[in-house]
C-alpha cells in the first residue's frame, strides 16, 4: 500500500469523524434550542411504532386477530353507557319502558327494553343496528307515524349515549 | 331552575332555609352541647366517688332521682314548647294565606291574594323572608305537611284546618314531603317549594289569574281537542279552557312546574305521555285512570299541549 493510499484513508476517517460532530451538535444544539422540542426521540418513536406494525403484521396468524362482528355491529361511535344511563333518567323512558339498571324505570306504555341488544327490530320498523337506533331515539314519530312514543328532542349526541346504553343489556 | 330531583340536600332542616327549621336547628344543637356536658360533669363525680369511702347516699338519690331530673326535664319542657310556638309562628293578619289542601296523592295549591283564590298545585311558591299562613286541610285522610328546610312540620286532618306560619329566608327550590303514612302512594306524594324575591312572587299571582296559554302548532290543538273529549275536564280544570274540574291538580301552568306526579318525575313530554297512558303503575292508588284507549298520535298531541302550558 503507498503512502498516498494510507494518507487518503487517514484524512477519510478524520472527515468522517469530524462531519458526524458536527452534525450531531448541530442537531443536538437545534433540539435542546427549542425546549420540548425531540426531533430524534420522535423519529425513532415514529420508526418504532412503524416497526412494531410491520413485526406483528408479520406475527399475526387468522385466528388471534381480534375480529368479533358482532361486538363491533352493536358499537356506537362516541356513545358513553354510563351518560347514556344518566340521560334515559332525565329524559323519562322509565315512565313508559322497562330498563334494567336505570331507577324507577318500570313502565309497562312501552315494550320491556331489557336484552335489547338482541332484538330484532326497533320498534317494529327499523332493524336493530347503531345508526337506525340513534335515528330512532331522535325522531320516532317519523318512522312510526302512529307511534304512542313522543319525539322527545332529543340531540344526536345525547341520543349516541343512550344507544350505547341500550347495547350493554344483553338477553338471557 | 331544574327539579330538586337532581339537587342533593334540598330535604334537610340543617341547610336551614327557614325561621322554623334554623329554630328547629338551634334547639338540636343546643340540646345536644348541654347532654355533652352533664355527662361530663356525671363521669367526673363518678370518678372522685370512686375514691371517697361511704356516706352521702340518700343524698345521691334525692339529688341525682329527683332534683336532676325535675330541673332538666322542666328547662327541656319550656324549652320545647317556646321552640315550637316559634316554629307554628305567631298568627299574623296581615300575612298572605296560602290555602294547601292535601288528596291521595297530590297537593291542592290556593294562593289568597286581594279577594281573589289563585290555584296551582304540587309546587308552592313562597315569598322570600316574608311570613306566610298555610292554612293545612284534608281531603281524605290523615296527611302531614313538611317542608324540612323550611320548616317543622304538621298534620293535615280531615275536617280540621291547622294553621302554620313559615318565613323562608333563603331563595331557592326545596323539597317537601307527605310526612304521615296516607296510603299506596304514600313515598310517591311529594311537591316543590319555590322561593322567589317578592316582587317575582306578585308576578307569579298574577300568572295563576290569567289564560292557559294558547295551542299554537296544529299539534297543541289537536291535543286541547283530545283534552276536551276524553274526559280530562272531568277532574282537572285548565284556565280559559275549563274550568270545573276540582277533583285533580289544576293543570293551567303544568308545563312550568318542575316536576309530575307530585314532585316525582321530571317534567317533560315523555313523562306526561307516560303519566297519561298508565298512571296505574307510575302511581299506584292514584284516582286517575290510565288513558291507553288514546291513539299514538293523540297521546303524544295531549302531552305537548299540556307540556306548553307555562
Amino acid at each position: 500500500m503507498s503512502d498516498r493510499d494510507r494518507n487518503s484513508g487517514l484524512l477519510g476517517t478524520v472527515f468522517a469523524i469530524l462531519s458526524g460532530v458536527i452534525v450531531s451538535l448541530a442537531v443536538g444544539v437545534w433540539a435542546l434550542g427549542t425546549p420540548g422540542n425531540d426531533p430524534v426521540g420522535a423519529a425513532a418513536v415514529t420508526a418504532g411504532t412503524f416497526m412494531e406494525g410491520k413485526f406483528r403484521w408479520l406475527r399475526a396468524e387468522p385466528e388471534n386477530v381480534p375480529q368479533d362482528w358482532v361486538e363491533i355491529s352493536k358499537t356506537v361511535r362516541g356513545g358513553d353507557p354510563q351518560r347514556g344511563a344518566t340521560l334515559i333518567a332525565q329524559y323519562g323512558c322509565g315512565s313508559c319502558h322497562v330498563v334494567p339498571g336505570v331507577a324507577r324505570a318500570h313502565g309497562t306504555v312501552g315494550p320491556d327494553l331489557s336484552g335489547f341488544r338482541d332484538r330484532a327490530y326497533i320498534g317494529g320498523v327499523l332493524s336493530n343496528e347503531p345508526g337506525d337506533l340513534v335515528d330512532w331515539l331522535m325522531n320516532p314519530t317519523t318512522h312510526a307515524p302512529d307511534t304512542a312514543m313522543p319525539d322527545l328532542g332529543v340531540t344526536e349526541t345525547d341520543a349516541r349515549h343512550m344507544a350505547s346504553y341500550l347495547y350493554t343489556l344483553r338477553g338471557s | 331552575m331544574g327539579s330538586t330531583l337532581d339537587q342533593f340536600g334540598s330535604q334537610t332542616t340543617f341547610a336551614d332555609a327557614g325561621i322554623g327549621a334554623a329554630r328547629t336547628v338551634w334547639l338540636t344543637n343546643s340540646m345536644s352541647i348541654i347532654s355533652l356536658v352533664i355527662l361530663a360533669f356525671v363521669m367526673l363525680v363518678a370518678l372522685f366517688a370512686w375514691r371517697s369511702t361511704g356516706g352521702g347516699r340518700v343524698w345521691w338519690i334525692i339529688g341525682g332521682g329527683i332534683v336532676f331530673p325535675l330541673i332538666t326535664l322542666s328547662v327541656l319542657t319550656v324549652a320545647s314548647a317556646t321552640t315550637l310556638r316559634s316554629i307554628t309562628g305567631e298568627a299574623q293578619p296581615e300575612a298572605p294565606v296560602i290555602e294547601i289542601t292535601a288528596y291521595q296523592y297530590w297537593w291542592d295549591v290556593v294562593h289568597h291574594s286581594e279577594g281573589r283564590s289563585l290555584r296551582d298545585a304540587n309546587e308552592i311558591v313562597l315569598p322570600l323572608n316574608m311570613a306566610v299562613t298555610l292554612q293545612l286541610k284534608s281531603n281524605d285522610v290523615i296527611h302531614s305537611f313538611w317542608v324540612p328546610s323550611v320548616s317543622g312540620k304538621m298534620d293535615m286532618i280531615p275536617g280540621r284546618i291547622n294553621e302554620l306560619t313559615i318565613t323562608a329566608t333563603k331563595e331557592g327550590r326545596f323539597r317537601g314531603q307527605c310526612a304521615e303514612f296516607c296510603g299506596l302512594s304514600h313515598p310517591l306524594m311529594a311537591f316543590e317549594v319555590l322561593v322567589l324575591p317578592v316582587e317575582e312572587y306578585a308576578a307569579y299571582l298574577e300568572s295563576l289569574d290569567e289564560d292557559a296559554r294558547d295551542a299554537v302548532t296544529p299539534q297543541q290543538r289537536r291535543g286541547k281537542e283530545v283534552f276536551l273529549t276524553s274526559g280530562c275536564t272531568a277532574c282537572h280544570a285548565v284556565n280559559g279552557v275549563s274550568e270545573n274540574g276540582r277533583l285533580g291538580p289544576d293543570l293551567s301552568r303544568v308545563g312550568a312546574r318542575a316536576s309530575l306526579g307530585a314532585g316525582m318525575w321530571r317534567m317533560n313530554r315523555g313523562n306526561l305521555a307516560g303519566w297519561i297512558a298508565d298512571v296505574g303503575d307510575m302511581k299506584p292508588g292514584a284516582q286517575m285512570p290510565s288513558y291507553n284507549d288514546l291513539s299514538g298520535p293523540d297521546l303524544r298531541a295531549v302531552a305537548a299541549w299540556l307540556e306548553s302550558l307555562k
